[in-house]
C-alpha cells in the first residue's frame, strides 16, 4: 500500500506538554483535511441519495412483516430435487472450468502482444490494451445476456459470455507480470542475439508459470460466482434452477440450492488456498 | 547413495507430475462431454457472436437519452448508500472478527462463520431472493449489495486489522487504556489507509453490481438493458451499455484520484 511521504515539518506537535489536558496532535495536516472533506462529501451524498431513491419505508415494514413466514418456508428444507440441483451445480462448475481453460489458451499469445517490453508492435499492443480494458468494464452478466440473445439458451452461451471478461482479465494479469519481472530476462536473451520467439518461449513463459496457479485460482473462484449468477440470465446451471424456484415460490428447494452453492464455493476456496500454500512452500 | 535417493525423488516427482497431467486431461474430457461441449461449435459461434454485436448493436440509438438519466443516478445512489452502510456495519464486524481486537474469542468464530456464509453466495442471488420479500424496486438490490458488501468488507477489514503490529496495542495496554481507547488511538489510525483503499474498491464493485441488479428486477440501469434486450431493441441496449461503460470508467478514474489524495 502506498503511504504518503510525510514531511516532518508538516506534523504538528504541540510542544506545550506542561499545560494539563492539552492534546498533542500528531496527524498529517493535509491528509487529515482531505479525509475530513471526504467524510463530509460522503455524508452529503448519502443524505441526497436517501431522498432521491425514495426509500419506501412502508415497503420495508411490509417486508419485515413477511419475513417470519418466508423464513419459516425457507427452513422447511426439501431434498426432493437434490439430484437435479447437484447436476445443475456440476454444470455451473463445468461452465466456469471450460471458460477459464479456453481463456487461458487465448490470453497467452495476446499478453505477449500487450506487454510493452516484448510487444512486437507498439501500436497493435496499445489497441489490444484498450480493447481488453473496454471488455473488462462491461460486467459479465451483460456479456452473457448478449450471448444468450445471439446463440440461444444453454451452456454454450454461458461459456462464450464468460470467455471475454475472463480472457481480458488474464491478459491484464499476465501482461503486468511480464512487465514487472520480464525485463532482465529479455535483456539477457537479446544480448546473446536471441530472436523474439526465443525471448517469448525460453525467457518469458517460465516467468509466467510462477504466478500462474494463483491467478488461475482467483479467476476460477470468480468465474464460479459469475457462473452461478449466469444461470439466472438463462445460461443453464444451478442459477437457472434457483431462479425458477424463486419464481414458483418453492422455498424448500431454494434453501437446499443456496446451501449447495455455499458449500461448493466454500470448499473451492479452501482447496485453492491449500494449493496456493503448498506451492508457496516449494 | 545420495545420488540414488535424489534420483528416486526425481522419478517420484516425475510420476506425480504425469499423474496430475493425466488427471487434468481426464477432467477436461469429462467436462467437455458433460455439457455437450463441441469445440467446432465454439469456433463457429464466436464469429456469430461478434458479428451479432457489430450488426445488431450499431448504430447506437440515442433518441431516448433523457430517459436514461434517472436510472444512471439511481444506480450511483444505490451504490453510494450500499457502500456507506456496509462499510459502517463491516467496521464493527471487522473489529469483532480480528483476533487482536476481538473482545471474546467465541464472538470471533460466530461472526466469521456468518460472514463466510453471506460472502459465498453471489449478490445477484441475494437480490433475487429479496425481490420476493420486498417487491420489485431499488430496495431489494440495495439490501442485496449491503449483505454481500458487508460480508466482503468485514473480511478484508479484519485482515487489515490483524496486520497491525502488536507494539502500539501493548504500549496502550501498559498505560492502562480501556478497550475503547485502544481501538480509537491504536487500531483506527493504523487501519485508516486500508479502510479507504478497500472501501473505494468496494464502491467500484458496487457500481458494477448495481448496474446489473436490474436483470432480476432490482432497479438501476440494468432494468433498461434487460427490457430493451427482451424487446429485441438492441441498438437501444447498446446505448445503455455504452453509458454504463462510460460511467464505470469515469468512476474508476475518480476513485483512483481520491485514493491518491486520502492515503
Amino acid at each position: 500500500m502506498k503511504i504518503k511521504n510525510v514531511n516532518h515539518a508538516d506534523i504538528k506537535i504541540n510542544t506545550e506538554l506542561t499545560a494539563p489536558g492539552k492534546k498533542i496532535r500528531i496527524v498529517h495536516k493535509e491528509t487529515q483535511r482531505h479525509q475530513n472533506i471526504f467524510f463530509g462529501a460522503v455524508a452529503v451524498l448519502f443524505i441526497l441519495a436517501l431522498f432521491f431513491i425514495e426509500v419506501d419505508y412502508n415497503g420495508i415494514l411490509q417486508g419485515f412483516d413477511r419475513l417470519p413466514s418466508v423464513i419459516k418456508e425457507l427452513s422447511q428444507i426439501s431434498f426432493e430435487n437434490f439430484g437435479t440441483l447437484a447436476f445443475g451445480m456440476l454444470t455451473t462448475l463445468t461452465i466456469a472450468f471450460l471458460a477459464v481453460l479456453i481463456s487461458l489458451i487465448i490470453s497467452f499469445p495476446i499478453s505477449f502482444i500487450v506487454a510493452y517490453n516484448v510487444t512486437p508492435n507498439k501500436f497493435i499492443g496499445t489497441i489490444f490494451r484498450y480493447a481488453t480494458m473496454l471488455i473488462r468494464s462491461i460486467p459479465t452478466p451483460i456479456w452473457v445476456l448478449i450471448a444468450v440473445a445471439s446463440l440461444g439458451f444453454g451452456p454454450m452461451a454461458g461459456i462464450i459470455g464468460l470467455l471475454f471478461p475472463t480472457t481480458s482479465f488474464f491478459v491484464k494479469a499476465f501482461a503486468a507480470q511480464i512487465e514487472e519481472e520480464g525485463s532482465d530476462v529479455i535483456e539477457a536473451i537479446r544480448s546473446v542475439g536471441g530472436t523474439w520467439w526465443h525471448v517469448v518461449i525460453k525467457g518469458l513463459l517460465p516467468v509466467l508459470f510462477t504466478g500462474l496457479i494463483a491467478t488461475i485460482g482467483v479467476r476460477f473462484e470468480l468465474d464460479v460466482h459469475e457462473s452461478v449468477i449466469l444461470g439466472i440470465v438463462g445460461a443453464g446451471g444451478i442459477g437457472y434452477l434457483l431462479q425458477s424456484y424463486i419464481q414458483y415460490y418453492q422455498f424448500g428447494d431454494l434453501t437446499l440450492g443456496i446451501l449447495m452453492v455455499f458449500v461448493t464455493i466454500f470448499t473451492l476456496e479452501l482447496v485453492i488456498n491449500l494449493i496456493r500454500l503448498r506451492i508457496g512452500d516449494r | 547413495m545420495k545420488d540414488n535417493s535424489s534420483n528416486v525423488r526425481y522419478s517420484q516427482k516425475k510420476i506425480k507430475r504425469s499423474l496430475t497431467l493425466i488427471f487434468f486431461v481426464l477432467l477436461v474430457i469429462v467436462a467437455v462431454n458433460y455439457v455437450d461441449f463441441n469445440p467446432i461449435e465454439l469456433v463457429k459461434s464466436i464469429p456469430i457472436f461478434i458479428s451479432f454485436i457489430f450488426v445488431d448493436f450499431f448504430p447506437l440509438n440515442t433518441s431516448d437519452l433523457g430517459e436514461y438519466i434517472k436510472p444512471v443516478i439511481d444506480t450511483l445512489f444505490i451504490s453510494i448508500l450500499a457502500t456507506t452502510i456496509s462499510s459502517i456495519l463491516a467496521m464493527f464486524l471487522g473489529i469483532l472478527m480480528a483476533h487482536n481486537t476481538t473482545p471474546w474469542p467465541i464472538c470471533r468464530i460466530i461472526v466469521r462463520g456468518m460472514v463466510t456464509f453471506f460472502r459465498s453466495i453471489p449478490f445477484l442471488l441475494w437480490a433475487s431472493v429479496l425481490v420476493v420479500i420486498l417487491g420489485v424496486g431499488p430496495l431489494p438490490g440495495m439490501f442485496g449489495l449491503i449483505l454481500f458488501g458487508t460480508a466482503f468488507l468485514a473480511r478484508v477489514y479484519a485482515e487489515s486489522i490483524e496486520e497491525i503490529g502488536p507494539e502500539s496495542l501493548e504500549a496502550l495496554d501498559s498505560t492502562g487504556a480501556t478497550y475503547g481507547q485502544k481501538i480509537k488511538h491504536s487500531v483506527l489510525p493504523q487501519f485508516m489507509p486500508s479502510f479507504f483503499s478497500w472501501t473505494l474498491f468496494m464502491f467500484e464493485i458496487n457500481v458494477r453490481s448495481s448496474a446489473i441488479l436490474g436483470i432480476v428486477g432490482a432497479g438501476g440501469v440494468g432494468v433498461l438493458i434487460k427490457e430493451s434486450m427482451d424487446l429485441f431493441q438492441y441498438s437501444k441496449a447498446s446505448t445503455v451499455i455504452a453509458i454504463m461503460i462510460l460511467m464505470i470508467l469515469i468512476l474508476e478514474y475518480l476513485t483512483n484520484r481520491i485514493r491518491e489524495r486520502l492515503i
